[in-house]
């Protein structure tokens, strides 16, 4: 496995927090937080339980940091350290979660609805093209509304595949490290992640479109 | 419309994330790339997935609860203490 070494802004921040500095902390929980929770809660019964995991793992955290040596990113190692302490309690709660039930049964699908190609494979008609119109044609708010919605509804894996790559910005490599997924499977989440999300945005807009032109 | 008869639209849609992730094979790049040049629809879907890439990025990160975020800095607070 390839691994992203820490940063230059990781020891920065691995000093900061070494040397006591409480905003540095905060803001690492603030960032990290919502994930580490939803992580968490893959792995354990209840929210409350996936809650202690979180608060069990930054506990970790802290009592590694001395030792942090950088050979990971400093998010990867943290969430390693989340990973495996939801597993452990997992364990202990005897549950045991098969990887489809969090990746989802659909990695197969077509990322376009098939009845848009002929029998050749090719466009049949073009495709609706929804670019421009969140400006013009809509609240952008209400399309982010719609996104947010269809993150929500993606099985667990997959939702925050897309979450961490898309709205934290991370290296796919961070990504597939801090979830202990394989490099296949990252792509895979990813690529199916983005286009549920498209095809909703699609959908949202193509029912602006018609209520438009009807109104 | 001239497309390269080696790969169809279906076919291409399904590689359009790797191929913006940067992650398709150099041999399957070319070919995804000479096929878009001939294909609007399939340019369109590409330019889809840009803007619902830049799109979620607006999305903003949900909020830690104040009680975990006053068990976790109080945490830090003794473990400052305490080395």
């Amino acid at each position: 496995m390839t691994t992203t070494r820490a940063t230059a802004d990781d020891l920065t921040l691995v000093e900061l927090l070494r040397a006591g500095d409480q905003t540095a902390f905060m803001m690492l929980v603030d960032e990290l937080g919502p994930s580490m929770r939803r992580v968490a809660r893959m792995y354990v019964s209840t929210d409350a339980v996936a809650d202690e995991v979180v608060q069990e793992a930054w506990l970790g955290v802290l009592r590694g940091l001395p030792g942090f040596e950088g050979r990971s990113s400093l998010r990867t190692w943290i969430f390693r350290i989340l990973v495996n302490t939801a597993k452990t309690r997992g364990q202990r709660e005897s549950r045991s979660v098969p990887f489809a039930s969090l990746a989802g049964d659909d990695l197969d699908a077509p990322a376009i609805d098939p009845a848009a190609f002929d029998d050749g494979g090719a466009w049949s008609t073009l495709p609706f093209d929804w670019r421009g119109m969140p400006e013009e044609r809509a609240q952008a708010t209400e399309t982010l509304h719609v996104i947010g919605g269809a993150i929500a509804m993606l099985p667990p894996m997959q939702a925050e595949v897309i979450r961490m790559r898309d709205i934290l910005g991370w290296s796919s490599e961070e990504v597939r490290n801090a979830l202990g997924i394989s490099k296949t499977n990252q792509r895979v989440l990813l690529h199916r992640a983005r286009a549920r999300v498209r095809t909703a945005v699609e959908e949202h807009f193509r029912s602006v479109a018609e209520a438009g032109a009807g109104g | 419309m001239s497309v390269d008869a080696s790969i169809t639209c279906r076919e291409v849609v399904e590689l359009l994330n790797d191929y913006l992730e940067g992650e398709l094979p150099e041999p399957d790049r070319v070919r995804v790339e000479e096929h878009l040049a001939g294909c609007d629809g399939c340019t369109t879907i590409l330019g889809e997935f840009r803007e619902t890439i830049r799109l979620t990025g607006m999305l903003t990160v949900e909020h830690v609860s104040d009680a975990q975020r006053e068990t976790l800095l109080e945490a830090f607070r003794d473990w400052t203490s305490a080395t």
